[in-house]
């Protein structure tokens, strides 16, 4: 089952015209989150006011109930076939990896948080507060409106995917991560999940002594704690450029190492 | 490393292959703060002041004042500490409160306007840029982050109401409507109705000062700058707390099939991650 990856051995010459990293792998997986967000606004502005007012309607069903069931079902499959992915072709002779190969995992692995970091923006800011504008408008009779079955169900998951995959892909392919738990790291990626779990206490809060929707109040806090530790990607970046410091300084030796013995 | 000739950045001479991987490095790590601290920021003010920031009749002369900076002081705090300390730019506020105001302006159009058919004139977000430059340029004069907390936090709340009074100022006027009193502002927001967010749910102002007329917006805004001080000041710790480089051993390494022949060697390890204290390894500050 397991797939082990093996470091080729290409000269120093035929590594500096490889790539940084794999951009365009990055590009496409950035335009297909685009391309998705764009649907479930679509999504939105057409059934939200048609379908999306009475959750026993049967059109409400058919719409929104719906759209519900593809993400549950989906968006988890992706999970586990990402994450598995990333775990059975992990690296399991990182003392062999060569510095140029190094710093270009790297390089895949800022990017990796790119995507994550675009995913991020739009469920805590773009969806988030596109939350309020619907239920400070319409008074809610289920924990699945039309906003949250995107922003909770949809978005929230999706960047689940890729922050948990990140800090697999460093695991897993980086010898530092893989020696090493990042704690910036742990927190940049476990404190953004924790709003799923938050999200239970939410709806209990708001099923069972809040019916109006003012949006600063102290039941929507949790979701406040858990977006600051957003703030620890600042301190997980910041390994990352140390770390790559010292790769492109081993990187450097190489090739002066390689011009000494051509003379 | 080999790179050919040598290219000028940042003032400094660089190998050609070295100036591309910190080209690129950059540009990359610009756009994951700037979606980062987009999305963070503007969930935590959302949360915590946004009722204020949403409605034009709740931008008051005493809550919406008092509430607003202490709550927009955070972050901008957090991230002067880790511009300023790691990489000495001052643009920290102004980058954070930019950000803020991205997330919101596109918000208040898709959002607001475009999905809920609120008026703009009714969601309008409000101005914290200027603010923001004081606060920067307090830091970049000081350099220290004490004498900003007392100058530039202060001053970011004193210049709140100002920075707004200007485009505000319109949805103040009194207008007769049904033979009541009330502000532009005020029938903005009865005329387009809020199901969920009756009118009695707003914070109004209390206690007898508005009886001696608007400088209640100026204690409030005293208050709101003594407070901010303080939030500057647990802010810059929360973002000196969260740019630490911390580790800790891998309890799964055996179970990945990594050996001890994998690790780095422990005097480049404590080279690159700081000192190493009883298996963990914290960076300098």
């Amino acid at each position: 089952m397991s797939i082990t990856i093996t470091h080729s051995a290409k000269s120093a010459a035929e590594d500096r015209t490889q790539p940084l990293g794999n951009f365009k792998l990055a590009a496409g997986v950035t335009l297909a989150v685009l391309a998705l967000m764009v649907f479930w606004r679509i999504f939105q502005q057409v059934y939200a006011w048609s379908a999306g007012l009475d959750s026993t309607e049967p059109a409400f069903d058919a719409a929104w109930m719906t759209l519900l069931k593809v993400e549950l079902s989906v968006i988890p499959l992706l999970w586990v076939v990402t994450w598995a992915y990333l775990w059975f072709t992990r690296d399991r002779n990182l003392g062999a990896l060569k510095p140029r190969e190094e710093l270009r995992r790297y390089f895949n692995l800022v990017l990796f948080n790119f995507v994550y970091a675009f995913c991020v923006w739009f469920a805590t800011s773009f969806f988030a507060e596109q939350d309020a504008s619907w239920h400070q408008v319409v008074v809610r009779d289920t924990s699945f409106t039309p906003s949250h079955i995107v922003l909770f169900y949809g978005t929230m998951p999706l960047y689940v995917l890729f922050g948990v995959g990140s800090f697999l892909y460093a695991m897993t392919r980086l010898p530092k991560f893989a020696t090493q738990i990042s704690i910036p790291f742990v927190l940049a990626v476990v404190g953004p999940f924790l709003i799923l779990p938050n999200l239970g206490y939410n709806e209990w809060g708001h099923a069972f002594f809040l019916m109006e929707e003012v949006f600063s109040y102290p039941l929507h806090w949790g979701f406040v704690v858990m977006g600051w530790s957003v703030l620890a990607l600042g301190g997980l970046l910041i390994q990352i450029a140390m770390h790559m410091l010292e790769v492109i300084g081993r990187l450097s030796q190489e090739d002066q190492a390689s011009v000494a013995t051509q003379r | 490393m080999q790179g050919g000739t040598s290219v000028r950045l940042y003032g400094l001479e660089w190998p050609k292959e070295s100036a591309r991987i910190s080209r690129v490095f950059d540009l990359l790590v610009a756009a994951i703060l700037f979606l980062a601290v987009s999305g963070a920021f503007h969930l935590h003010y959302m949360l915590t002041a946004g009722d204020w920031d949403m409605w034009i009749d709740w931008k008051d002369r005493q809550w919406w004042v008092t509430l607003t900076p202490i709550m927009a002081i955070t972050f901008p705090a957090a991230l002067q500490y880790v511009f300023w300390t790691k990489f000495r730019l001052p643009i920290a506020a102004t980058f954070a409160v930019v950000c803020l105001l991205f997330g919101q302006w596109i918000n208040r159009y898709f959002g607001f306007h475009l999905w809920s058919y609120f008026p703009m004139s009714e969601v309008i977000p409000a101005l914290l840029i200027p603010g923001a430059l004081v606060l920067d340029v307090a830091l970049l004069l000081t350099g220290n982050f004490l004498f900003t907390a007392m100058s530039g936090a202060f001053a970011f709340a004193l210049l709140f109401y100002p920075t707004n009074w200007f485009w505000l100022a319109p949805y103040r006027l009194p207008v007769e409507v049904m033979g009541q009193l009330v502000s532009v502002g005020d029938y903005i927001s009865y005329a387009f109705t809020r199901t969920a967010l009756p009118e009695y749910i707003r914070l109004i102002e209390r206690g007898t000062l508005r009886t001696f007329g608007g400088h209640s917006a100026i204690i409030a805004s005293f208050f709101s700058a003594f407070v901010s001080i303080l939030m500057y000041l647990a802010w810059w710790h929360i973002g000196m707390l969260l740019a630490r480089v911390v580790t800790t051993p891998n309890a799964l390494k055996h179970f990945m099939g990594l050996t001890d022949k994998d690790e780095p060697a422990e005097a480049a390890q404590k080279a690159i991650d700081g000192t190493s204290l009883q298996g963990r390894s914290v960076a300098a500050e």
